[in-house]
């Protein structure tokens, strides 16, 4: 249209051929979009801002023009053009499942034997930076294994810093012995997929009603001192209407459940259709949502944009959970601080294990009770025991991706040798 | 063995300092401790430990990644 802006140049696939092609931010009227045109399969637009906020005042100075023609994906794992080193890995250790899911960026499958245990402590020297490395475990559902806890152990014996469980929570809902094997084996966290506060939402998304299992999970977990970030997947009109309730039952749940991660819904691996502009949900949309259904619980400046990451591909909230109110730690004074360097990687690690991992037990005292937030020992107390994030995540498909957020990934797939930043890891065509 | 706790006196009031709250603010946010104090120019003395420890640690808290 006439009064459409192009506001960057970048490179995205096409979504039916994956073949590289040039894409453009453009602004129009109502958002701002990622227009791309292949020469065999026409043009396609993805909404990426919806206009909540400034997209250029949430990027910053951080939207470095491309020099040339990058080589991602054809190349990734890793080139020497990828910005970022690796902040989070992720290990498959299966690809089997107990849920069959509408949404799964892994299509799971039953069928398919699991990487022996072998071939998994022989890749750990490649996966490991010791004392450094947060390992992702994930799937398929990563406690369909029995021998799970023995690789967590390998794993910390390694050297790895801490052990990330990715899970749905069946299993250490179900399973206490198996929580505790995995407690005593060094697991530091688990990320709980966690769509909603009813069973409605977790019927049309999982296939069942599994709300009374995940609450016996976040339990099970607490009692083996394992820290829990409940990771709802964001779907419209499924559970984008319950974003506030999920955050008053995740503060609800402190300080066993240490945070709340949000994952619009991305289209790769096994979807029910190809997104609508409708049914994106974008970055700027979801943090006015927190806001308005958390009705002034949590505030949008409260919630600062990834700088390990690029902008657009997430925001993190730090708070300390106080008689059921979020006291913000980070602030707009915050925004823009310099960790857009080499070692933006291991600051992200160590930000997000202080927060995810729950202090020893006999570090959880709250030795100063004057109940006020203001008082340095209270806050200290506090902080260390009822810490929770607010973050969010917001992956990329064939529709959407734009390599100049995939350039600066640090969340990285182990695959064969190889780290692989994961948007490209899990990038699959749209047929049809 | 009870460590003897030590007179602390203003230099510019020759005055003794006296524990009392003390605001002190970092990146937005405001909190308060007792710290000693002058009672007649309100000059504070920080502790060197205090600084190091749980000051320091109020720093971390609050600085992003």
């Amino acid at each position: 249209m006439i009064n459409d802006e192009v506001i960057y140049e970048t490179w995205s696939v096409c979504p039916v051929c994956l073949k590289r092609i040039t894409a453009r931010r453009v602004k129009k009227d109502d958002g701002i979009f990622l227009i791309k045109t292949c020469p065999e399969h026409g043009q396609f637009e993805s909404i990426i801002w919806r206009g909540y906020a400034d997209l250029n005042n949430w990027i910053g100075a951080s939207a470095a023009a491309f020099e040339k023609e990058p080589p991602c994906p054809d190349e990734c794992g890793l080139c020497n053009d990828h910005l970022r080193k690796t902040c989070c890995v992720l290990l498959n250790v299966t690809d089997r499942c107990n849920l069959q899911c509408r949404f799964c960026l892994a299509d799971q499958d039953n069928n398919s034997a699991d990487p022996p245990l072998e071939e998994i402590l022989l890749s750990l020297p490649k996966i490991v930076e010791k004392g450094k490395s947060l390992v992702q475990l994930s799937g398929g559902e990563p406690t369909m294994r029995d021998d799970l806890p023995h690789i967590v152990r390998a794993i910390k014996e390694a050297g790895a810093g801490y052990v990330q469980l990715n899970s749905n929570g069946i299993r250490l809902g179900e399973d206490k012995e198996y929580v505790k094997e995995l407690a005593q084996a060094g697991l530091s966290f688990v990320f709980m997929q966690f769509d909603g506060t009813n069973d409605t939402i977790n019927l049309s998304l999982r296939g069942k009603g599994l709300l009374k299992i995940k609450q016996q999970a976040i339990d099970n977990c607490a009692e083996y001192n394992i820290g829990v970030t409940l990771v709802p997947t964001l779907v419209r009109s499924v559970n984008t209407e319950n974003i506030g309730e999920l955050v008053r039952y995740a503060i609800s749940q402190s300080p066993k459940v240490r945070g709340i991660h949000f994952q619009p819904v991305s289209y790769f691996g096994r979807i029910p259709e190809k997104p609508s502009g409708q049914d994106r949900i974008t970055l700027d949309e979801l943090i006015h949502e927190i806001e308005c259904q958390t009705t002034g619980l949590v505030k949008s400046e409260d919630l600062l944009p990834s700088c390990c990451d690029h902008p657009l591909c997430g925001f993190h909230g730090d708070f300390v959970v106080d008689n059921d109110k979020l006291f913000a730690l980070l602030n707009q004074e915050n925004k823009g601080n310099n960790c857009c360097d080499s070692s933006a990687a291991d600051k992200n690690r160590e930000f997000v294990a202080k927060r995810w991992l729950r202090p020893v037990k006999n570090e959880q005292q709250e030795q100063c009770c004057c109940g006020d937030i203001h008082n340095m020992e209270y806050f200290l107390n506090k902080v260390s025991a009822h810490g929770f994030t607010i973050t969010s995540m917001m992956f990329q498909d064939a529709g959407n991706i734009d390599f100049s957020r995939l350039r600066r990934c640090s969340l990285h797939v182990y695959d064969n040798g190889k780290h692989i930043p994961f948007c490209a890891y899990y990038l699959t065509a749209w047929r049809g | 063995m009870e460590v003897e706790k030590k007179k602390l006196v203003c230099c510019k009031c020759q005055k003794e300092l006296e524990m009392m709250k003390t605001d002190f603010t970092y990146l937005g946010h405001s909190f308060f401790t007792e710290l000693p104090r002058c009672p007649g120019c309100g000059q504070v003395y920080i502790p060197e430990e205090l600084v190091r420890s749980r000051i320091s640690e109020v720093e971390m808290q609050l600085e992003d990644k």
